[in-house]
């Protein structure tokens, strides 16, 4: 400790950051007062350090909090941008759509004809999670979406994935997905296309639970007056668990294709339903989105729009001459919205482009190759 | 004791630094919060464009995730981007020529002004010593006051100044020394005077 009795230059003191915290902080916590008072020879030098040193202030501007968060916010962002921008040099458009005719097969399974039900007592006290405690217990900074309408509204998210929102349901998520997870959060019912990432999971929260996938469609039913939650799945595999607000008991459920989960929030208590068609709420629930098909073989592409059109109520704009001897053979049940749009346009022609306005798309071509 | 201080400092950002290249978000959003304000205020002492330098530290930390796997593990976790914020803006500066103020070809200039710690000075005796040390040291030549910022101020050490100067550690040695040299000879007549008259303070 006392090798300050060995310093014989201003710079040993200056790089002294006990010393340096004594003069600037006033915080003496190893006695240096009493140390400088022992010798004048000490004291002068001491003194030459202490005046140095308050000539060197550097201007600090403090960074407020939120500047901090918009600046870490930013810096995702960038990061996001950089790794999309590597990802996109990487995949050709024939591997990108080779892709996707394998996830054509699990949509095409049809029924096992039993119901199980699934018992899962949570040991815990139970409670009833809501929307507003979800998002209050988040604080990436959400865009909510409400729709107040009486018809569904489509959404789409940074990552491309879309929902259609039923009427009284709200969304909340983030402008942009940051880090390894994307999650938002549920209040009504919407129907979830979720483009692929297996590094990220996409994460539902919907009252008590929480569904997880990776990519696939699947509609999830959380309305917070009513007593069941419900996710119904059209294609790839689900995951469910129940929130860990409301125990640690955290059973997962997984959930194929025509697969329906039920769970009844007053007794925490997973209902596995293994066919949809014959459980009479969830056959009533199923909307246009799941009924309409979107294997197209040599469609004009005038009548895939229209299936859009109807699938996701947006109006698509396009040049009816240019492409009126455009016909394709495509599959795109798992896409969604934005992908799907993304694959039509790739198939027709290099100058083929859309761009989405809300639920107005509109697309440039010059016709098909 | 004071050594231990460092320790436990040095420590927490190699644990961050560990944690980060596993992945781990909240470790980058710490390390973020921890030395951004640092980092920006080092960035904005070579240039006046403020949103360029805050774009240019963002940079860095956003190649730090994305890069996390090769990343070697630097000795001292601000010492790397301390450096690596001033070579994104030496790099900026020579490929950008809005951004480039003075022709000079050689690297950007380091432009901040010390200032003086009012709020530490009871007497005008010492009050009058600061402000004439204050403008010798502003006014010494960019680089010796960019080393003694570096070293004084972020408590840097010889090599790793060194290292971000460009300059071997005999030069960047010198770069400190000289700069207080100057200073000393400067002082010298009115110094001791001075000195005899504010040691009542302690």
């Amino acid at each position: 400790m006392q090798k300050r009795n060995y310093y014989i230059e201003i710079e040993d003191f200056l790089s002294d950051e006990s010393f340096r915290n004594w003069i600037l902080t006033k915080v003496d916590e190893h006695g240096w007062e009493e140390w400088t008072l022992e010798n004048q020879q000490r004291a002068k030098m001491v003194e030459n350090a202490r005046l140095l040193l308050l000539a060197m202030k550097v201007p600090h501007n403090k960074i407020s909090s939120s500047e901090l968060t918009t600046a870490l916010q930013s810096t995702w962002i960038k990061i996001e941008e950089k790794e999309n921008s590597n990802n996109t040099t990487k995949h050709s458009p024939v591997k990108y759509l080779r892709q996707y005719w394998f996830g054509v097969a699990a949509t095409l399974f049809f029924a096992f004809l039993s119901v199980w039900f699934y018992h899962d007592q949570f040991n815990l006290s139970h409670s009833v999670v809501t929307y507003k405690e979800l998002i209050e217990d988040n604080n990436e900074g959400l865009v909510e979406q409400t729709n107040n309408s009486n018809k569904p509204q489509i959404i789409t998210l940074s990552d491309g994935s879309s929902v259609l929102l039923q009427p009284n349901s709200k969304l909340s998520y983030p402008k942009i997905f940051t880090g390894n997870e994307r999650k938002v959060y549920l209040s009504g019912e919407g129907f979830f296309e979720i483009s692929k990432n297996p590094q990220k999971p996409f994460l539902v929260y919907a009252n008590e639970i929480i569904t997880k996938v990776v990519g696939t469609s699947f509609r999830v039913r959380a309305y917070s007056d009513q007593p069941n939650v419900e996710v119904l799945v059209r294609t790839g595999k689900v995951k469910v668990s129940s929130n860990e607000l409301i125990g640690n008991s955290k059973k997962e459920i997984v959930l194929l294709p025509n697969e329906a989960l039920r769970f009844l929030r007053k007794d925490l208590i997973f209902n596995k339903i293994t066919n949809i068609t014959e459980d009479k709420i969830l056959v009533g629930s199923v909307g246009s989105i799941e009924q309409l098909s979107f294997e197209f073989t040599d469609i004009p592409v005038r009548k895939i729009f229209k299936t859009i059109e109807q699938a996701y109520l947006v109006e698509i704009d396009f040049p009816e001459d240019k492409l009126k001897d455009c016909y394709l053979t495509t599959s795109l049940s798992d896409q969604p919205l934005s992908e799907k749009l993304k694959i039509i346009c790739k198939s027709i022609g290099n100058e083929t482009s859309f761009e989405m306005n809300g639920n107005q798309i509109v697309i440039t071509s010059e016709g098909c190759n | 004791m004071k050594t231990q201080i460092l320790k436990i400092k040095t420590y927490d950002d190699h644990k961050l630094w560990n944690k980060l290249k596993a992945g781990d978000e909240k470790s980058f959003s710490l390390l973020f919060e921890k030395y951004y304000g640092d980092l920006i205020n080092y960035g904005n002492s070579f240039s006046p464009f403020a949103e360029k330098v805050q774009d240019c530290v963002q940079d860095v930390f956003a190649d730090i995730w994305l890069y996390r796997e090769s990343l070697q593990e630097p000795d001292v976790v601000k010492a790397y981007l301390l450096s690596s914020v001033r070579k994104r803006i030496a790099r900026l500066y020579e490929r950008d020529h809005i951004f480039r103020k003075i022709t000079t070809t050689d690297s950007i200039e380091f432009l901040l002004d010390f200032s003086v710690e009012h709020e530490l000075i009871a007497d005008e005796a010492t009050a009058e010593s600061v402000l004439y040390l204050n403008k010798l040291l502003n006014d010494l030549p960019a680089r010796q006051k960019e080393a003694l910022f570096l070293r004084y101020n972020q408590g840097l050490n010889i090599e790793q100044i060194a290292e971000m100067l460009d300059v071997n550690y005999q030069s960047a040695s010198n770069l400190l020394h000289r700069g207080l040299l100057t200073l000393r000879k400067e002082w010298k007549g009115s110094f001791s005077i001075l000195v005899l008259l504010s040691s009542g303070v302690f």
